[in-house]
């Protein structure tokens, strides 16, 4: 294919799935697919191969939609799909690892022949079950599971399906609305296909798509060619529940190709962290895009020269009927993992670990201003990592990239009050670049009667490691006002009044933190980022106690003592 | 004979335009910008604009302005030294944002710093509930407590953003009035006052940007009004802002963040009345400059509006990386694809261009200016769509030699391409560019963009059109006269409008009517006082509207109210109007879900005021008699250089009519319409090819 066509068209193609994210997340019921843009949408040819993705969502949802297709063409070949059909899944194995991610994926007819899916993933309020908590033993305890079936058949919606799901969830109008949002975009997305299909006298977007995905997957290719061969291994520990767990990689460079291994985690969790492989393939490739090719283009070329593996049966490879819903809380380490083994040869282009989990409030409970039992669910992120030129962020989703939601918004819908989001004063890992600072959030319960609560949060025991001599970041904490503990992952009933204080963990630091610019020290005194005491103990900087300038012959003479050899 | 002048004042000319309402006077000139006193060109300006128009200042009733100048102060962060009083425990809502990421690979983000730093931000006990009901009772001590600390810390500004107070201003307003009693020389600005509405990261962005410019506009209006009286320009001084209406001078020094995108919504404004004037009230406005291009959909007749938009997007002008300003705007994407654009091959050998820019230092590669990297415009020389010895009607002189040769080093050798082809490849990756941003921003306000014919100005704007047009497969493109003054012209026929929001959230059928009348009658009378004193008769219109959603969607439509008093009655007629607007938007409804209304809205107009845009006076009624030459140029289906011939604006007579291919040139751009289409010049002197 002649270069300059295939750059129109490939651009081309990115705008189609663009309006088709568009058009989903404006008509989308949910506020984390509006406003925290929990989703994802791609085109994908008769093959079932991803051939462009929008740029927005998060990447659970978009490399686990990748690699789901194919489970869509096991179970409807291309001949058993008429016009009109749209196809339907929540199956953890199969897509985004959680009953409450649901992908909508509508076959595109151009002239009578199948050409093309357009498939979208949205994460929806409610699913049943025991709502959203890492309490369950077993996947039959977290909702409805909707297997690979036709939501549409050849235009006549599935109400069977739709009034089991209607009668099975907490917020019925949410879930169903939200369905009518993604098969919406994917009409959007599908008429503009065959307009551009017209347009270029193209009978279907195989012979493109298999140039776009050669192309990347050469581009990605030569990324890692540039890699040392070796093996380089990382590991971090994360709470778990009841017990810590071991996340341990090996990446294996060889040549043009990697095999990323994580041999050596913890086996399964009895409850609901367990992680489905395609979620373990999502972030994984995620970390090494970051590191390598966050230029080169997601499709399916992208993912092909990295191959994932996980033993069969360990906690990032874990087999049904297992508990998963808390899967995030173990899947958004795996980027920092990959970072953290990368490191060696890549030191200028990684992050260190920072909170890696997304903390997700969820409540259940009567809203006395309705009378009605709601469900609510809010996002609050930590501190990222320090990379070796600059300081981690403060309170920034990463990875999941998932904004949150105001509070005056969460005080509108969910009866919750907010007391504080304010950053959290020395939680970031010192460092020559320090980490970013974690927040604390603290809220009020507000239901009538009892609330179910369930937070699930991670690195509340173990806090995100430096990089290069950088001290780790703040763990994070949870306490309440009530007599009673809250662990995190767990349901615990709150009583209308109690407050509960969140704070979320710092990013570690990079580089030891002796050799941070003592005036960038100061700032950060200034702004109170970091208290004074930290600014001399950690960083060896001493500041004038009148004018707080940078007492530079205090802070060399410190310095020097502390670098001298201990034992004196 | 009553005398408007429009002055805009643009990055490199100051252009200004005076008409009389009676058509007799229509004249345009462009003098050089002053940046460090803007005003200086303004006023010179005018006396220039007056002497060749030979008029004098006292038959002025009305000046017209619009500037960048404040937001210039914000994006290179040159305001007050700026406070913050907020909620305990909300001190940092303005740091923590959003929390997203606004691109996903890129370790190295960074999020815009807040206006106001972490140790000029104070809060205060109190506390708003969800409902508008006090929890905390703000007490005078405290307020005081917070007003000694503001001294002691040399803030020269400050905002006050309270949680919840768009439900119950009460709290803002005692903190504002003891500000104001204490600290007399302090800006102050709540954000009850300025925008009333639900999220606290967005509102409280909002204040800030305003108090931070505050003084900056105070100074520079009055200076400017002080200097035009002193010059003898009589008549108001009035000023754009970005939803596309005027307002008072005095208005605007309250509320600077108003004014800072009035510049393209001008434009905007005026392609607006030109679609008007011709008979199409639907347009696709697209304005493509040295480093940016805006696209904005005109939908019977008048500019989509937007609620909200960002300045100072730092991260390739990409959503989310600016700092969030709640005001209505005039909606316009704006695309980092300019003239300026850089074009070259990434590690995929994949051609891009944009949008790293070379802009005007050094500029693109033909200018000789030490740019050495190959331009969107050196890809349109090359390909025979300017020419070397015409940029800006001969004031500069282009180098075809150093195009082609930056753009073989650095797009033809690495793909194999000839110059020619590679040019190609460059001008048409722009224009998909342009295309595709365009179409989406359509379908997010789900327009058929299709079908709307394009309004190309700005500098490169008619030169890209005509690609971009056959991308989308718009029927038409127009191409003003004067394209390069159409924000100048914009001002001139521009209603007065000021627009007002108060959120007060709740079920549709389950509203206290009686609250809703009180906020709409307040929005009316406030309206009717910002906009009735300078309105033609003093006559105004309000428009009224509700944002609403299906509950607990997160995102509302704006929704006409019915005419007439708002009650229970008027119930089925709003939801008729939701479900209207709401299929529209997204093609089905919700059945069985519950409407819920969040915030309402009054603009009030004045009049459209009545301006009579000049007859062309072009003298060749014949096409071979405005023929100058011909020259090469890229043909877009043959895919070669092709002789074509090129025609002279200024001498295109009324009804005069053409076949594309065709090359038309005027000083500030260039007409090129690269492959067939059929062109007629209208008596206004615009010039419509026709694709189909």
């Amino acid at each position: 294919m002649d270069q300059l066509v295939l750059d129109i068209l490939w651009s081309r193609l990115i705008a189609t799935v663009n309006e088709q994210a568009a058009a989903l997340m404006r008509s989308s019921f949910t506020s984390i697919v509006r406003d925290a843009g929990d989703l994802s949408a791609a085109v994908f040819d008769r093959r079932g191969r991803m051939v462009a993705q929008a740029v927005t969502g998060t990447p659970g949802h978009i490399n686990s939609m990748a690699t789901g297709m194919t489970h869509f063409l096991q179970r409807y070949p291309l001949d058993q799909l008429n016009d009109g059909d749209v196809l339907i899944t929540n199956d953890p194995w199969k897509t985004a690892s959680q009953l409450n991610d649901i992908t909508v994926v509508s076959p595109v007819f151009h002239r009578s022949r199948l050409v093309a899916f357009f498939a979208s993933c949205c994460h929806t309020q409610d699913i049943g079950g025991r709502g959203l908590s890492a309490d369950s033993k077993s996947v039959f305890e977290e909702g409805l599971i909707i297997p690979i079936m036709k939501l549409y058949d050849a235009g006549r919606p599935n109400e069977i399906l739709l009034e089991m799901l209607r009668t099975n969830v907490r917020t019925p109008e949410e879930a169903v609305g939200d369905l009518h949002s993604q098969v919406t975009g994917n009409k959007v997305g599908g008429r503009q296909l065959v307009r551009f299909l017209d347009e270029f006298g193209l009978e279907d977007i195989e012979a493109l798509s298999d140039a776009i995905t050669d192309r990347t997957e050469q581009g990605m290719r030569a990324r890692i060619r540039e890699l040392p061969d070796g093996l380089y291994r990382y590991s971090l520990q994360a709470d778990g529940i009841d017990h810590p767990l071991a996340l341990t990689v090996r990446i294996d460079v060889q040549g043009d190709r990697m095999i990323v291994d994580y041999d050596g985690s913890s086996g399964p969790s009895e409850l609901g962290i367990n992680v489905c492989l395609n979620y373990t393939k999502a972030y994984t490739t995620y970390g090494v895009k970051c590191v390598l090719s966050p230029d080169i283009p997601n499709n399916d070329g992208s993912f092909r020269p990295i191959e994932i593996r996980a033993p069969e049966g360990s906690i990032l490879n874990a087999q049904p009927p297992s508990a998963v819903c808390g899967r995030h809380l173990v899947g958004h380490y795996l980027p920092s993992l990959v970072m953290g083994a990368l490191s060696r040869v890549e030191p200028d282009n990684v992050m260190a670990p920072g909170a890696d989990a997304l903390w997700e409030s969820h409540i259940m409970g009567i809203d006395g201003r309705t009378g009605k039992e709601t469900a609510f669910t809010w996002f609050a992120s930590g501190g990222t990592g320090a990379l070796s030129d600059q300081d981690g962020m403060a309170a920034t989703a990463f990875p999941s990239g998932v904004a949150n939601v105001a509070a005056e918004v969460i005080e509108s819908l969910a009866p919750v009050r907010i007391l504080e989001r304010s950053l959290r004063t020395d939680s970031g890992g010192a460092g020559r670049f320090r980490g970013g600072l974690g927040q604390v959030l603290a809220f009020e319960v507000r239901t009538s009667g009892t609330a179910h609560f369930a937070g699930m949060y991670d690195r509340v025991h173990n806090a995100a490691p430096g990089l290069d001599g950088g001290l780790p970041g703040a763990p994070g904490g949870v306490t309440s006002d009530a007599n009673i503990e809250i662990e995190p992952k767990r349901i615990v009933q709150l009583r209308p009044g109690t407050i509960v204080r969140l704070e979320l963990p710092g990013g570690g630091g990079v580089g030891k933190p002796h050799e941070r610019d003592p005036e960038l020290v100061r700032a950060d005194v200034e702004n109170g980022y970091v208290a004074t005491g930290a600014a001399r103990d950690l960083y060896g900087v001493v500041l004038h106690p009148i004018d707080r300038s940078v007492d530079l012959a205090a802070t060399h003479s410190l310095r020097k003592q502390k670098a001298a050899p201990a034992g004196r | 004979m009553a005398l408007r002048i429009g002055a805009d004042i643009g990055g490199t000319f100051t252009d200004l335009i005076v008409s009389s309402d009676d058509g007799s006077i229509f004249h345009a000139t462009k003098v050089l910008t002053t940046p460090d006193r803007p005003d200086d060109a303004v006023v010179a300006g005018t006396g220039e604009l007056l002497k060749e128009a030979g008029q004098s200042g006292d038959g002025v009733q009305q000046f017209l302005h619009g500037t960048t100048l404040f937001t210039n102060a914000l994006i290179e962060r040159k305001g007050a030294r700026t406070a913050l009083v907020t909620t305990r425990g909300f001190r940092d809502a303005i740091d923590i944002a959003r929390e997203h990421r606004f691109e996903m690979y890129d370790l190295r983000l960074q999020r815009p710093e807040p206006l106001a730093p972490r140790p000029l931000r104070f809060e205060v006990d109190e506390r708003v509930l969800a409902d508008g009901s006090v929890l905390v009772a703000l007490q005078d001590d405290d307020i005081d407590r917070v007003v000694a600390a503001l001294r002691e810390s040399g803030a020269q500004a400050v905002a006050v953003c309270l949680i919840n107070a768009f439900l119950n201003p009460a709290h803002e307003h005692r903190i504002r009035d003891r500000l104001h009693e204490r600290l007399p020389d302090l800006a102050v600005t709540t954000s009850s006052d300025l925008v009333p509405e639900i999220r606290e990261y967005e509102r409280t962005s909002t204040t800030l940007a305003n108090v931070y410019v505050q003084r900056i506009a105070e100074e520079y209006l009055l200076r400017l009004q002080r200097r035009l009286a002193a010059n003898g320009v009589a008549g108001r001084l009035l000023v754009m802002q970005s939803n596309g209406g005027l307002c008072e001078a005095d208005v605007a020094a309250r509320f600077p963040i108003r004014l800072v995108e009035s510049g393209p919504a001008a434009g905007a404004i005026a392609a607006a009345y030109s679609g008007r004037l011709l008979g199409y009230p639907n347009l696709l406005s697209f304005d493509m400059g040295g480093t940016t291009a805006k696209a904005c959909v005109i939908l019977d007749g008048e500019p989509l509006i937007a609620p909200q938009f960002e300045v100072d997007r730092r991260y390739h002008f990409k959503k989310g990386s600016g700092l969030p300003i709640k005001i209505p705007v005039v909606e316009m994407i704006e695309i980092g694809t300019g003239g300026g654009s850089i074009a070259e091959v990434d590690g995929l050998k994949r051609l891009r261009v944009g949008p790293r820019s070379a802009g005007s230092k050094p500029g693109p590669a033909c200018y000789g200016l030490g740019g050495r990297q190959p331009t969107v415009t050196d890809a349109d020389l090359v390909l025979g769509y300017l020419d070397a010895g015409f940029f800006l009607g001969g004031k500069m002189s282009l180098s075809r030699e150093a195009a082609a040769a930056a753009i073989d080093v650095a797009v033809g050798a690495p793909l194999g391409l000839d110059t020619v082809a590679a040019a190609a490849g460059i001008h048409r990756l722009a224009n998909e560019s342009m295309a595709s941003a365009a179409r989406i921003h359509a379908v997010e306000r789900a327009c058929d963009v299709e079908r709307f014919p394009i309004f190309a100005f700005g500098g490169a704007g008619p030169v890209h059109a005509y690609g971009v047009a056959r991308i989308l497969g718009s029927p038409s493109v127009i191409y003003p006269p004067a394209a390069g003054v159409m924000s100048a012209i914009g001002f001139l026929v521009a209603p007065m409008s000021f627009d007002f929001v108060r959120s007060y959230p709740g079920r549709l059928g389950n509203l206290d009517w009686a609250a809703v009348r009180d906020l709409v009658a307040q929005m009316e009378t406030g309206g009717t006082a910002m906009v009735g004193s300078s309105a033609a008769d003093g006559q105004v219109v309000h428009q009224r509207s509700v944002d609403m959603r299906y509950q607990k969607q997160g995102f509302e439509v704006r929704v006409p109210l019915p005419e007439g008093r708002l009650d229970a009655a008027a119930v089925d007629a709003i939801r008729a109007n939701f479900e209207d607007v709401y299929r529209r938007l997204y093609g089905h409804l919700v059945p069985d879900a519950e409407i819920e209304c969040v915030s309402w809205r009054v603009v009030t107009l004045g009049a459209v005021p009545n301006v009579n845009l000049p007859k062309s006076n072009a003298s060749c009624a014949t096409t071979d008699a405005a023929r100058k030459g011909a020259r090469q140029v890229y043909l877009l289906d043959n895919r070669r250089l092709e002789e074509v011939p090129v025609y002279d604006r200024y001498r295109l007579a009324a009804g005069v009519r053409l076949q594309g291919p065709a090359i038309v040139e005027e000083v500030e751009s260039t007409v090129v319409v690269a492959g067939p289409a059929e062109l007629e010049v209208d008596a206004f002197g615009n010039l419509t090819a026709r694709l189909h």
